[in-house]
């Protein structure tokens, strides 16, 4: 047992030592701010923490397994209940890897449908980040209001998947359903009311004091860190680099489209604390409504589905197909042996490696500002354990 | 790009045999010996044309019937790395033999060269069966604590109970009797109507 | 690993006072005027209920008149939750085809599906020919037990049900 022997003055007058001990106490799996079934072993000295160690599995549901004895098209309901708050980039993930491998072409209005789509996806993941963070630190409004415009986004999922959170919409050669024209309108008019939107959260919580001082100079991840431990997304944003694979290695129609990559500089503090990585999703969002503005001036009349086969074999090989998903980057190793079932699917979730990074950053800490740090790294348990 | 990392690795790490594997479809990457991961990988990391500075993902894959001309079974274990600098991305394997639950495959631990090594050994030690030496903490994660058995190994067996819990109780299960009782009709239909023509066809040449 | 604050000076002291007053201030003028001005979004529930899109995939409904036993459904679901038997119809008996021109071959003898399985993911009702397996928007099926959550679609009463709730 560790302890420490404290002498205290009481009175002008020495005591006996007093001996304390580390209080080891569970930060459980069921706790309102740890974003789903995560446990933490916290072991700490009145109020800092001295080691944190996570145990996951709780949402073990063996996803790899399972995909080896189903046929390739019924993966995709698995796909996306990984990350079961950004399914449409789980799902693209995985028809980019399949797709690759047989050799199809997606026809262009697809390929403009889906990176509409995994915009706004993004666009809801982040409205989530910024609504539960908020509440994570005791403020209650931002909720509602992230929610109610997550509303509209949602509204429009169902009415062109069917579905509301786990949509089953992107497919191997293209998407179900194709989109209306009125469909195009809302979404243009939603773009312009969330520019409107993020003003009034930056004034509600980014610039406000008392966020400020929670969240700055806290969690610090520097760059050294962030490389040895391969965190991508925004973490290593935050902390100054500018990688995003949509830039670096571009897939599907990221080539033609203008945008630019946030990166962390320390306004409020330090560079890599939570609240550069705070203001990388915020910053993430604006350029996002850039990017489906300009599919929907883009966007070409067409077929919806390339050309598959009914039966899909896939040829004797192996892939492994990253792409940008809200969180981080997601990486699909898949092993074919030429059969109609995958030989081995593995799935490298962004999440998995950003949580082996808290046991580092947690000596020193108050409790509450480890809670602040379990928030800006936005851990969504599904794709931590699959 | 393959071909140059295979001799830069022949040249660097002596008795490392580092070949490269082109394919047509899908990826290609670079097969080393198993005893010398550890040289390699500091190697790759550690030199300035390639810089290898980022492990994404440990990924072992179960070959039970072996590859290529080896025909006993293998493990492979591919090391996704990237560099972050210079932009490219590299796939490493290694094979080592198969093995039992008893003794397990041992493979030297990077866990000196890249932290995030860590917890990508951790799970494909409880998944896959793998012995990493020199890890700091092996133990599983995914799995419970105690489990036994690899889940990933295509000989898997599930255990029968677990702390005295029945492990698949036969009322959770699906009903076995209507489970694809359509799919059993329709192979009795198509037995019944080949035995038919075989029937006739005897009664053809009879006649 | 945090990092250590600053020096407070008197003058800094006063500033951050400033800070938290103004901040707080223009936040507040935000949310006042959601309670002022602003109408209330929320929908009484069981008085009002909210039209869903049409196409929400919901729960499964199959038309047995219309099925033709093709076992399409049952192949294409990952988490193998429909049962279904079928025997040939005799040779002799009357010529059917269903709404769509399709000859019925094969009788339907049992078709159930055990919706505390299905994953509402769609794959059976895009591979049947004959659009007899369809989703409906009905969201409001809980039951007490699980028996209870496999649907016979050869049942008089789960066919009314179609008829009772589904526009």
């Amino acid at each position: 047992m560790d302890s420490t022997e404290n002498e205290t003055k009481v009175n002008g007058k020495d005591q006996e030592k007093v001996k304390s001990e580390l209080l080891t106490i569970n930060m459980g799996p069921q706790h309102p701010a740890t974003h789903g079934v995560l446990r933490v072993e916290i072991k700490t000295d009145s109020e800092i923490v001295s080691e944190a160690i996570p145990h996951i599995g709780y949402l073990h549901r063996c996803f790899e397994k399972h995909c080896e004895n189903i046929d390739y098209r019924g993966n995709l309901p698995f796909c996306d209940r990984m990350d079961y708050l950004a399914a449409m980039n789980m799902e693209l993930g995985y028809c980019l890897a399949v797709e690759k491998m047989i050799g199809t072409e997606v026809p262009r209005r697809a390929e403009y449908i889906r990176v509409m789509v995994s915009e706004l996806q993004r666009v809801a993941s982040h409205l989530l980040f910024f609504g539960t963070y908020a509440i994570d630190l005791g403020a209650f409004t931002p909720f509602l209001y992230a929610f109610q415009e997550r509303e509209t986004i949602l509204r429009l999922f169902e009415e062109l998947s069917g579905a509301r959170l786990l949509y089953n919409y992107v497919w191997i050669g293209g998407v179900w359903n194709d989109i209306k024209d009125e469909q195009l309108l809302r979404i243009k008019k939603f773009c312009d009311k969330m520019d409107g939107e993020l003003e009034k959260y930056w004034t509600l919580v980014g610039h406000n004091k008392i966020f400020v001082e929670r969240t700055a100079n806290v969690g610090i991840m520097d760059t050294e860190m962030c490389y040895n431990y391969g965190a991508t997304g925004p973490i290593l944003r935050g902390s100054g680099v500018e990688w995003d694979l949509r830039k670096k290695r571009p897939y599907s129609i990221y080539e033609e489209l203008d945008f630019e990559i946030p990166v962390g500089e320390g306004e409020k503090g330090t560079v890599g604390d939570c609240w550069d990585r705070f203001s990388v999703r915020m910053q993430e969002m604006k350029e996002s409504l850039k990017i489906i503005r300009q599919c929907l001036d883009g966007i070409e009349e067409g077929p919806i589905m390339g050309k598959v086969s009914k039966v899909l074999k896939l040829p004797k090989g192996e892939i492994y197909m990253r792409t940008e998903c809200p969180r981080g980057e997601l990486g699909y190793h898949i092993v074919s042996d030429g059969g109609k079932v995958p030989y081995r699917v593995k799935a490298k979730s962004s999440c998995f490696t950003h949580t082996s990074m808290l046991p580092e950053v947690a000596p020193g800490q108050l409790i509450a500002d480890f809670v602040a740090t379990i928030g800006s790294v936005d851990i969504v348990l599904g794709e931590v354990d699959r | 790009m393959h071909k140059e990392i295979a001799d830069f690795l022949n040249q660097k790490v002596s008795g490392a045999e580092a070949k490269a594997l082109e394919a047509e479809v899908g990826q290609s990457s670079v097969v080393v010996k198993a005893e010398h991961i550890l040289k390699v990988c500091e190697a790759l990391k550690d030199s300035d044309e390639h810089q290898f500075n980022v492990l994404q993902v440990i990924s072992g894959v179960d070959f039970p019937e072996g590859i290529g001309e080896q025909k006993e079974g293998v493990i492979e274990v591919n090391y996704m790395i990237a560099s972050f600098i210079k932009n490219t991305e590299l796939i490493l394997k290694i094979r080592v033999p198969r093995g039992d639950d008893e003794n397990l495959p041992k493979v030297d631990s990077v866990c000196g060269v890249w932290k995030a090594a860590d917890w990508q050994e951790r799970e494909c030690y409880d998944l896959v069966g793998i012995d990493f030496i020199g890890h700091p903490d092996l133990r599983r994660i995914l799995n419970v604590y105690d489990w036994k058995g690899h889940p990933l190994r295509k000989d898997y067996v599930v255990q029968e109970t677990y702390q005295g819990m029945t492990v698949y109780p036969p009322d959770k299960r699906n009903d076995p009797e209507m489970a694809f009782v359509g799919e059993q009709n329709r192979l009795n239909d198509e037995a019944k109507a080949a035995a038919k023509k075989a029937k006739a066809e005897a009664k053809g040449e009879s006649s | 690993m945090n990092k250590q604050p600053e020096e407070l000076t008197l003058k800094k002291y006063f500033q951050n006072i400033w800070n938290g007053i103004k901040t707080t201030v223009k936040g507040m003028s935000i949310t006042l005027r959601y309670v002022y001005s602003e109408k209330s979004v929320s929908i009484e529930y069981p008085e009002v209920r909210e039209v869903l899109p049409e196409g929400t995939r919901s729960r499964l409904f199959n038309d047995t008149q219309n099925c033709i036993s093709c076992d399409q459904c049952a192949v294409a679901c990952p988490v193998d939750c429909i049962y279904i038997a079928s025997k040939p119809r005799p040779k002799d008996a009357e010529k059917i085809k269903t709404s769509n021109g399709t000859p019925i071959r094969r009788e339907l003898t049992q078709y159930t599906i055990d919706t505390s399985l299905c994953c509402y993911c769609g794959l059976c009702t895009t591979v049947c020919p004959t659009e007899s397996l369809t989703h409906t928007s009905d969201h409001e099926y809980a039951s007490y037990t699980i028996d209870q959550m496999k649907y016979d679609y050869l049942d008089p009463e789960v066919v009314a049900w179609r008829d009772r709730i589904v526009k």
